[in-house]
């Protein structure tokens, strides 16, 4: 590193989905970029020099041993917690959250610290929010029918964004279109003025259920639009080898391409798909295993940013401008830390007291039950059927809901054994094996029956919508917890508003719905023994879906947002975030495409910013 | 001794996350490490040296008898200059040079070496040996040196257990497990015939120990040895009490040789927790809590990928594969007909599966 330049035309700290697009954006306009990454490049098959991926078909690469929590006055220290290869060991780093009065250290929030980020070990489910998602506040406004909302939260808290649909619709077209998506777009509900999917694979035999029952229900179905290639790709030079001849046995269609990292170059993630393609350029540059510990500005300007190299020396790099994505949480985290110590920087970032608040996630959950056949899960991506069905203003409008879901079926949850142990009666990342764990009936010839009912017969159906903004709903510094660089570590305060909770089990009643009619052939009838609202859980505080969203939300005005229109925080020139913080709210869908879709709005209007 | 060339960004990929940082408590310590030890202050310690796979250049079907095992040394201070490593994977005496990874502080070697092997090593700094500062695992010869040890993928080398211990696990694990089931033990007695048939062609499809239903105990071994080591202390005090236990019930029988029953009972008191007849408490307060802890292992190792010393033959997956009916027609899957309800192999590394893409 001592030979690497020290000043460049913008640096961006995440090389996920708010960082990547930004940076090819950018490279390929001739601008010098660094990107700078916490974690490694793990490097796929194709890329290694010895045709070896980092990534394994391996379900304890992913499925950690066991660990325990030793950071003393937490309620849950000395408890046992089971993170991935690319997750943070939870004694250096870990998220706090508070229940009850307690801090709780949480595994949750934190996406993958790697080159790609969170897009490494996603599902790659790459659904666009609806038209109706970017105007809440005005669908809102002078309603009277919104059901269990007493203090008219939705009426003052909901923000419609300071774009529209219309203005992001063409990054969608091209983060679909460079990103790399199989899907079907007849009947979205979202219009696309490029056609650039993939055609998806046949799907797994046991989606067919749920495709029945969203049929049954009138709920007009679509292939979920995933980041997953089915052909060759052209923008980031993949090649998917003979898929389609019957008698070729590779290909995306495995479990372990969903939620792991993918060992061959299938999966979209940020790395293969983003930056890949432009890391032999000269004008770029990837610091991966560097951590960035503080911003420094003078004035307006962001001057110098500090970060500790591979050894962990210090050392600092300097650009015209700053975008900072490295995961909502992680990113206020970092501005509050640079902040802490510069008053200047604090009145500068944080002068209307709004950053960190407006900490958003999803509301998430969905229906699960035990279907009539049995089939290979295994071959499978992640999720094969959606509908936009609950996303439609009628539907808001007669359920007395403030904004609509996106539901689609999940194939390759517990597809694999050790997943199915693991999470078997676990709702979450928190309470892992618990469930197989304290069954200490299974045994034997009831180990066999376990097996014979769970395996490769369960589906589940999920639904992702907004969650109401609560101010309260925030990210701050833990004032004692601090991470192996003796840095403050990040505190999430958050809880459900009576609205999610009664929205939640709307649309979990809904995903129910699904089951019980595709279970029996349109009957209706069929038995669906879980289901409800992310709520529910034993750690619903701490849930996040790995969806980390808002706490720096972007707005019309100085007073009532963080950051300006173009991301940009309002009081510094350059400065600037890429990850999902700004949003004000959060979606009728996973989120990660629409990210990548404003982290290419951003790139353009920083190279429009006369800045550069 | 054939030294691989990965390079620079490889070794920083495997050891920023542990190795880089400023705080020294003991954070990572949970059991495994008495006070003061500075490893305690290292994330995933385990992870070192770095054992993974291997490529020859030629051939990874052929590569695949082997691991790429990578040794790394931070030198903090940059005191040392001639850094090097021996060990039983070669003379003992002639130093392994260990290069400085690119600008960084770490000094670091990787070379190949057989799967399903054991042993120790010194690194060699400036012509005295020290040991590995960071693994774990430590073993003392008898001469009373102390070494670093590591062991590669598909060890079947038992390294944390007795053999009474082992016996008394395998007849716990045993009682967890579907197998010893009239259905489960046929399929296994089928499946793992069939394998001992094939054992000729790859040696990685083989079944180590008919005595070890797919080496689950094996796995345990393993795992307490490198990942989990701060719970072999449970396993050493619940196996010493289990038998106690056992003997006081049956003084005339040796344990190993006791009816199916006795270890029922005893699992089925231990998940009551309390009232275990002869269980010493004030030793270890909750034999349930040693019986999750076991549930957890013994499920992990029978489906885990067979490299960690369970799933041997992937007999675990062959019987999600081939032993689980149709709930329609309560048919079990064909072979006729070659079907399956688990169809592993595609997507796993030649020679273990048939993948034609993905190299392991």
């Amino acid at each position: 590193m001592p030979n690497q330049p020290d000043s460049f035309d913008v640096i961006i700290i995440g090389s996920g989905a708010g960082g990547a697009p930004i940076a090819h954006t950018l490279v390929n306009a001739g601008k010098s970029v660094l990107v700078i990454e916490k974690g490694p490049l793990y490097r796929p098959q194709a890329d290694d020099p010895f045709g070896l991926s980092d990534y394994k078909r391996d379900e304890l690469i992913s499925d950690g041993p066991e660990k325990r929590l030793t950071i003393p006055g937490l309620a849950n220290t000395g408890a046992s917690f089971y993170t991935s290869h690319v997750e943070p060991d939870l004694n250096d780093e870990p998220h706090i959250y508070r229940r009850e009065g307690s801090d709780l250290a949480t595994i949750e929030g934190y996406t993958c610290q790697c080159v790609g980020g969170g897009t490494q070990h996603y599902g790659g489910v790459s659904l666009r929010f609806s038209p109706l998602d970017f105007r809440l506040q005005s669908f809102n406004e002078g309603r009277t029918d919104l059901r269990n909302d007493p203090n008219g939260d939705v009426k003052r808290e909901a923000r419609d964004w300071p774009i529209t649909y219309d203005d992001l619709e063409p990054y969608y077209s091209k983060a679909e279109r460079l990103i790399g998506i199989n899907g079907t777009r007849e009947n979205q509900v979202k219009r696309a003025s490029e056609e650039n999917y993939h055609k998806p694979l046949a799907p797994n035999p046991i989606s067919e259920y749920a495709h029945v029952g969203m049929v049954a229900l009138g709920m007009q179905p679509y292939r979920t639009p995933q980041a997953v290639i089915t052909q060759d790709h052209e923008a980031s030079g993949r090649k998917v080898g003979p898929l389609g001849d019957p008698a070729w046995e590779g290909g995306p269609k495995t479990a372990y391409v969903n939620r792991y990292g993918d060992a061959l170059d299938f999966k979209s993630n940020t790395w293969v798909a983003l930056l890949r393609p432009i890391s032999k350029k000269p004008n770029f540059a990837l610091w991966s295993n560097t951590h960035v510990t503080r911003l420094e500005s003078q004035g307006s300007k962001i001057t110098k940013v500090n970060l500790r190299d591979p050894s962990g020396r210090e050392r600092s790099v300097s650009a015209k401008l700053v975008v900072v994505a490295c995961s909502a949480i992680e990113s206020v985290r970092l501005l509050m830390l640079s902040a802490e110590v510069s008053p200047e920087f604090n009145g500068r970032i944080n002068h209307n007291d709004l950053l960190g608040k407006y900490f958003l996630t999803h509301c998430f959950g969905g229906a699960s039950a035990v279907m009539p056949g049995r089939f290979d899960k295994s071959l499978t991506v992640d999720s094969d059927w959606a509908t936009d069905f609950c996303g439609s203003e009628d539907f808001i409008r007669s359920n007395g809901l403030w904004a609509g879901a996106t539901i689609y079926n999940n194939t390759s949850d517990q597809a694999l054994p050790i997943a199915l142990g693991r999470t078997h009666g676990a709702a979450d990342l928190d309470t892992l094996w618990h469930g197989f764990d304290n069954d200490t009936s299974i045994v034997g010839e009831r180990f066999r029956t376990f097996l014979d009912l769970e395996f490769n017969r369960r589906l589940s159906v999920s639904f992702m919508a907004n969650q109401v903004p609560q101010k309260a709903n925030r990210i701050e510094l833990h004032p004692s917890v601090r991470d192996k660089w003796g840095r403050r570590v990040a505190y999430i305060i958050k809880t459900w508003h009576s609205h999610d909770q009664y929205l939640m089990d709307t649309l979990a009643g809904r995903c129910r719905d699904v089951l019980a009619y595709g279970g029996d052939n349109g009957g209706g009838h069929y038995p669906v023994e879980g289901f409800g609202g992310v709520y529910l859980s034993e750690n619903a505080l701490a849930r996040i879906a790995n969806h980390i969203l808002g706490g720096a939300r972007f707005g019309t005005t100085e007073a009532d947002s963080v950051l300006d229109k173009n991301c940009r925080a309002w009081r510094f020139d350059n400065l600037y975030i890429g990850d999902g913080a700004f949003m004000p709210t959060s979606g009728s869908g996973n989120p990660t495409l629409t990210i990548q879709a404003n982290a290419f709005r951003v790139g353009d209007v920083l190279l429009q910013s006369g800045m550069l | 001794m054939t030294v691989v060339q990965r390079d620079d960004a490889y070794v920083l990929n495997y050891c920023t996350k542990s190795l880089a940082r400023d705080n020294t408590d003991g954070r990572h310590n949970y059991g495994q490490y008495s006070p003061g030890d500075t490893r305690a202050s290292i994330a995933e310690a385990w992870r070192f040296p770095v054992i993974d796979s291997y490529y020859d250049g030629r051939s990874y079907e052929d590569s695949y008898a082997f691991n790429t095992v990578t040794f790394v040394l931070a030198n903090a201070d940059g005191s040392a200059r001639d850094v090097g490593v021996i060990g039983t994977f070669s003379d003992l005496v002639t130093p392994i040079s260990m290069p400085r990874v690119d600008d960084s502080m770490y000094r670091a070697v990787s070379i190949a070496v057989p799967k399903g092997q054991v042993h120790r090593y010194r690194f060699v700094v400036d012509g005295k040996t020290i040991i590995d500062p960071v693994n774990p695992q430590r073993v003392t010869t008898p001469e009373g040196t102390q070494w670093s040890r590591f062991f590669t993928q598909y060890c079947t080398d038992i390294i944390s257990f007795e053999r009474w211990e082992l016996t008394l696990l395998l007849r716990l694990t045993d009682h967890i497990l579907p197998f010893r089931t009239i259905e489960g033990q046929r399929f296994l007695d089928i499946y793992l015939k069939d394998i001992e048939r094939q054992s000729k062609d790859t040696q990685y499809a083989r079944a180590y120990r008919l005595d070890q239903p797919i080496g689950v105990v094996n796995f345990i071994d393993k795992i307490l040895a490198r990942e989990e080591s701060h719970r072999l202390i449970d396993y050493k005090i619940c196996l010493e009490l289990i038998d106690r236990v056992l003997r006081q019930r049956d003084p005339y029988e040796e344990p190993a040789q006791m009816p199916v029953s006795m270890y029922e009972d005893l699992y089925n008191q231990m998940a009551q927790d309390s009232g275990v007849q002869g269980w010493d408490y004030s030793r270890y307060a909750s034999p349930r809590y040693f019986l999750q802890l076991l549930r957890r292992h013994t499920y992990t190792g029978a489906f885990s990928h067979p490299k960690y010393g369970g799933n041997a033959g992937a007999a675990g997956w062959g019987y999600l594969a081939h032993n689980l009916r149709d709930p329609l027609t309560g048919a079990l899957p064909s072979a006729e007909l070659q079907t399956t309800a688990f169809d592993w192999n595609r997507a796993l590394e030649k020679p273990l599966g048939r993948s034609p893409e993905y190299h392991g």
